[in-house]
């Protein structure tokens, strides 16, 4: 503002001592508020500085925010995996060495075991940080698993896995128990094993993949034809004694096995022996009673054993395989869809792309870390599948076959609980985890040394020094007073002053 | 005789030292009153007879410096405008609030963009959608607040004109009044001198206000006119009058056209009675009436327009969805098909096309215009390369089709409607032009759309579009209209949800809208005066805040720079007016003691006369 002069003060003085109190008040404020001014104006050139420094600032907080709520979500899952993983350990080894010790429930303490694991398993898919179910992919409202019960008992009238492979038990056997082959004389000296027509083009039962024999005379072909078979023709000769035939399946799970039959006098033979006979034809007769018996004990065990894992396969594939229920299941031709009459095991969201980049994070401007999981990847699967099995099977006190059914069966969970590098395991999961983990450390830090220099930065925009305050205002304050004194003292310089009275 | 003559002689002196006297004591009396010229006696020596002289006062006269008065005044309209607009832009910056706090534009805009993050990170957590819609709602009503400071501004700057009117009025009168006085007043005498000052004062309260010339005319008169010549007041003063407009709204814009202006405007009446419109011609540069004017029409309303284009940046960032046209041939003719039905007032539809003749691209964008006052122009799109012309979709196809082939016409393309599809073909076989392209830009309605783009914000209860209608744009006040979607506030769900069945962790939409504000470039229109016409600023929305923030910063330091400067020039000229023509106690002492002196002297004269006269009679 402009100051009128006033007798013989000067304006400019006046104007002067104005400014001078002006810069006093400013220089208060700012020792006060410790910030160089209230307005942008106040910061002149360095205003839009300040709007940028205070808009990146926010931004690498927000980026710290969400480094703090991923990093969180990634260590519980972390947590969680490596119980997971030692759940499945903890079954391995229950299941080895073979312990045949089933209680009046037909469960051994290994099964008890996995049966107390997948309880445990089952909840640690449950998990939530906050609201949120990990575990879950996108849809992160909705628990991933469905309960224990459920899983394995059904629930209504969807079937649980217990009824799922109890179905493909039956359709694995057939109603004779002979794994789905048929067993023939096409002449008095000849054995035929074939594939029944029904079975032969489904995933059902045994199937033939070879045979070797060194029964002397004997003429062995096959598997050939449709549906395949084997016939063993002893034609004019008796076999000698420890001649023996092998039989090589391939089993529902994948696994093969086989029978050898071996030539014997003794009478009767004893398993997976058959007894040479008087003529060819009564040795044949012996070599089908005793192919009929070694395939009946196979289906009790190794098959039974090998069924339960690929019905179990069937329950946790994406949609469940059942086995076709129009008739009975022992003459069951195909696997369909199941997802109408079985229970779902998982309920999250399932997503066309990849798993992990169901939930993903802005780390840094130009960093995102993909952090999604779902229960139904194939490293979690795996060792729930095989728990599961082992939990659902059981065992009758009074079974001759059930030992060697369960030791068939712990060698197969146990070598699925190990798979092949080839395959995801929970492993391979922790280590993506890690992975994101990792890159938002690494951001973190350049985040950290980013905020401090544009903090120091934003701090010499627009706060001021106390120190430096502290020294102007002193300067200004012995300006304004020697100002204020000198004008005091012109005032007196006066004639009228000096005049006699 | 001459001893008689002496006594003549000394009571001319005393009489003179009298008056003297009586001026120094009217300095004396008037050292502190404002305005007031210091007087001098002029003293002419009298003859009498022969021998004789004595002394006589034929005037008083005022110790003026005519140039340093003249240029004082026009130091004082400029100090006055410097002053005015740079207590506006201290307003304008409270407005925009402490630097750094959560309550400024900045704050409130960086606090929405990090619940945006945080809702990326979680949109599957109500509490993270809620604070999203918690600082959208606080960064809308940051806007609505600072579009009531600017326009409560505006309304202080229009009832700022209508007082300084009536104060320039005031102040015309006086002074013509004060000249006709003078004008019968004879030669200069303390009266006239009185007058004088009081004059001078009314022309300096009149300079505060406006830039005015002032030309002294015989018979002691002076004439005041506008710098541009229009004249104030002589013997007669001109009528200024002003009508006020009560309610100050962004919509409120003065205009050269009475029946379209919805602000005041100055109008003189001559003692005549013509009339001008000192606004509309531009008759006052300076003053106080000048810096209201220019804060009123210029200052204000673009610091308006800064965040009208903000608001609407944020608003069709989010909700404009751009669909592209479906190839079609009808041989020997190709081109594109698109869709209109879709389309609300000032959405728009973008043909690009090649003259192959000259191998050049360009673009044609037909803006949704309804309303047929609609002024559409080149300009109503922030992109200075494309041709626009305005479409009313509201009729018939044949009726839409006749105004688009209107606006294809020397291109070469033609344009036709079935049903709400338009389709655009090139000339076939002719081949001077090729469509490349036919694209649409329209604004989400709809939550749930199925479609990451959504009616965030809304103006009022409306959609944004960018409507334009005969009024302007949609966008003129939107800053102070605009809301979060109350239906989105209701529901902060359909942050997330974008279609039905959207998974609860689905980051697309929250990923969508964080990106527009964050990286996506917006153009913004240049009448916001950051970019210019041919090159537009074009950048991410936080930092054409940046740009705005700054840009309003610099202007306030530009405006206290220029006051300090003006403040300065002014006091050094009153600081030499007032030495030259002030009243300086001590010279005035020192005439006191002459002028006793010289009264004691003559005094002296006459009693030695008189001695002289006794010795005389009685001899």
């Amino acid at each position: 503002m402009t100051v009128s002069g006033v007798g013989s003060v000067s304006a400019t003085m006046l104007q002067s001592i104005l400014d001078l109190r002006s810069q006093l008040d400013n220089l208060q404020q700012q020792l006060g508020t410790g910030q160089k001014s209230d307005t942008y104006a106040g910061l002149g050139l360095d205003s839009g500085l300040t709007v940028s420094l205070n808009a990146q600032l926010s931004a690498l907080s927000s980026f710290s925010d969400t480094a703090n709520t991923v990093n969180t979500r990634i260590s519980i899952a972390g947590t969680a995996l490596d119980q997971m993983a030692s759940f499945g350990s903890d079954v391995q080894g229950a299941l080895t060495p073979n312990t045949y010790d089933p209680d009046n429930n037909g469960q051994t303490t290994a099964q008890k075991t996995a049966l107390a694991d997948l309880g445990s398993f089952l909840g640690l898919l449950n998990t939530q940080v906050g609201n949120r179910y990990i575990f879950s992919g996108q849809a992160t409202d909705q628990p991933p698993v469905d309960s224990m019960d459920h899983i394995l008992n059904g629930n209504g009238t969807l079937a649980g896995l217990n009824q799922v492979i109890s179905e493909r038990n039956q359709a694995d056997l057939g109603s004779d128990g002979l794994g789905r082959l048929a067993i023939t004389a096409p002449s008095s000296t000849s054995v035929a094993l074939s594939e029944t027509a029904g079975a032969a083009a489904s995933p059902f039962g045994l199937k033939l993949t070879g045979v070797n024999s060194n029964l002397t005379g004997a003429t062995v072909t096959g598997p050939a034809g449709s549906p395949p078979g084997i016939t063993v023709d002893l034609g004019t000769t008796n076999p000698s004694a420890g001649d023996n035939v092998t039989y090589q399946f391939a089993l529902p799970d994948g696994t093969n096995d086989s029978i050898t039959l071996t030539a014997t006098t003794a009478s009767p033979a004893g398993p997976n022996q058959f007894t040479i006979g008087a003529t060819p034809g009564d040795t044949a007769t012996n070599l089908n009673a005793a192919l009929t018996a070694s395939i009946k004990t196979l289906g009790q065990t190794s098959l039974s054993a090998a069924s339960a894992v690929a019905a179990s396969n069937n329950f946790f594939d994406d949609p469940p395989q059942r086995v076709n229920n129009t008739g009975s299941p022992a003459s069951a031709t195909a696997l369909v869809d199941g997802s109408a009459t079985t229970v779902a095991w998982y309920t999250g969201g399932n997503t066309t792309g990849s798993v992990r980049s169901t939930a993903t994070a802005k780390i840094d401007q130009s960093t995102t870390v993909s952090y999604g999981t779902q229960a139904n990847e194939q490293g979690i699967r795996t060792v729930l599948q095989n728990i599961a099995t082992a939990a659902a099977v059981t065992y009758s006190p009074s079974d001759v076959n059930g030992e060697a059914r369960s030791a068939a069966l712990n060698t197969r969970l146990n070598a699925n609980l190990s798979p092949p590098s080839s395959v995801q395991s929970i492993q391979d999961i922790e280590t993506d985890l890690a992975t994101a983990q990792t890159s938002i450390q690494a951001a973190t830090t350049r985040q950290q040394q980013t905020s401090n220099t544009l903090t120091d930065l934003l701090q010499q925009v627009s706060t001021v020094p106390q120190e430096q305050v502290g020294a102007e205002l002193l300067a200004v304050q012995t300006q304004l007073q020697a100002s204020l004194e000198t004008t005091a003292m012109l005032s007196k310089i006066s004639l009228i002053n000096y005049l006699p009275a | 005789m001459s001893l008689t003559q002496a006594l003549s002689t000394s009571l001319t002196g005393l009489n003179a030292t009298q008056t003297a006297l009586s001026v120094v004591a009217g300095n004396i009396a008037n050292a502190q009153t404002p305005g007031y010229v210091k007087k001098t006696t002029v003293q002419v020596e009298t003859a009498f007879g022969s021998t004789g002289s004595g002394v006589e006062v034929t005037s008083i006269n005022r110790v003026l410096d005519a140039y340093i008065q003249a240029q004082t005044r026009t130091e004082q309209s400029g100090a006055s405008y410097a002053d005015l607009s740079a207590s506006f832009y201290q307003q304008i910056q409270g407005i925009y609030g402490t630097p750094g706090s959560a309550a400024s534009l900045e704050g409130a805009y960086n606090n929405f963009t990090s619940a945006l993050q945080a809702l990326t990170t979680s949109p599957d957590d109500p509490s993270a959608q809620q604070g999203v819609i918690g600082a959208a709602q606080s960064l809308t009503q940051q806007l609505n607040t600072m579009t009531t400071g600017i326009q409560s501004l505006r309304s202080q700057a229009e009832l700022g004109l209508s007082s300084d009117v009536t104060k320039a009025n005031d102040a015309l009168q006086q002074i013509a009044s004060l000249n006709q006085q003078l004008n019968s007043a004879g030669p200069s005498d303390a009266t006239t001198a009185a007058l004088e000052d009081q004059r001078d004062s009314y022309i300096e309260q009149l300079s505060q206000l406006m830039d005015i010339k002032t030309v002294k005319t015989g018979n002691n008169q002076i004439s005041v006119f506008t710098t541009s010549g229009v004249q104030l007041a002589g013997t007669t003063a001109a009528q200024l009058s002003f009508n006020a407009h009560g309610a100050v709204s962004p919509q409120s814009q003065w205009s050269a056209d009475p029946s379209q202006s919805t602000l005041g405007t100055i109008t003189l009446t001559a003692p005549n009675g013509t009339t001008t419109d000192l606004i509309a011609t531009g008759a006052i540069h300076s003053g106080e009436i000048a810096a209201y004017v220019q804060m009123r029409d210029q200052t204000l309303v673009q610091a308006q327009s800064q965040l009208d284009q903000l608001a609407a940046g944020m608003a069709s960032a989010l909700s404009d969805q751009q669909t592209a046209g479906t190839a079609v041939s009808s041989p020997p003719q190709n081109g594109f098909s698109i869709d209109t039905a879709p389309l609300l007032n000032g959405n728009s539809i973008t043909i690009n096309y090649t003259d192959t003749a000259t191998s050049t691209q360009h673009t044609l964008t037909l803006i949704r215009a309804d309303d047929p006052t609609a002024q559409v122009t080149n300009a109503s799109t922030a992109d200075p390369n494309d041709t626009v012309a305005g479409i009313d979709f509201s009729g018939t196809p044949a009726s839409i089709a006749a105004q688009i082939n209107a606006a294809l016409a020397g291109t070469g393309m033609t344009a036709s409607m079935s049903g709400s599809t338009l389709q655009v073909l090139d000339d076939g076989a002719a081949n001077t032009v090729n469509v490349d392209g036919l694209s649409s830009t329209t604004t989400a309605t709809a939550l749930a759309g199925g479609s990451p783009q959504l009616p965030f914000f809304l103006d009022n209860v409306q959609p944004y579009s960018g409507a334009i209608t005969g009024v302007g744009s949609q966008s003129i006040g939107l800053a102070g209209r605009i809301t979060v979607n109350p239906a989105l506030a209701a529901d902060p769900g359909a942050l997330v949800a974008y279609k039905a069945g959207t998974a609860a962790a689905d980051d697309t939409r929250p990923n969508f809208i964080l990106n527009q504000l964050v990286n996506a470039s917006v153009q913004f229109s240049p009448s916001s005066g950051i970019g210019s016409a041919t090159s537009p600023y074009s950048g991410p929305i936080g930092n054409y805040l940046q740009q705005i923030v700054s840009q309003q910063a610099q202007a306030a330091t530009d405006a206290t720079n220029l006051q300090q400067g003006q403040d300065v020039v002014l006091n050094s000229l009153q600081q030499r007016f007032n030495t030259a023509s002030g009243v300086n106690i001590d010279e005035e002492m020192t005439n006191l003691l002459n002028l006793q002196n010289s009264y004691a002297a003559n005094a002296r004269v006459m009693s030695t006369i008189k001695d002289m006269l006794t010795a005389l009679l009685q001899m």
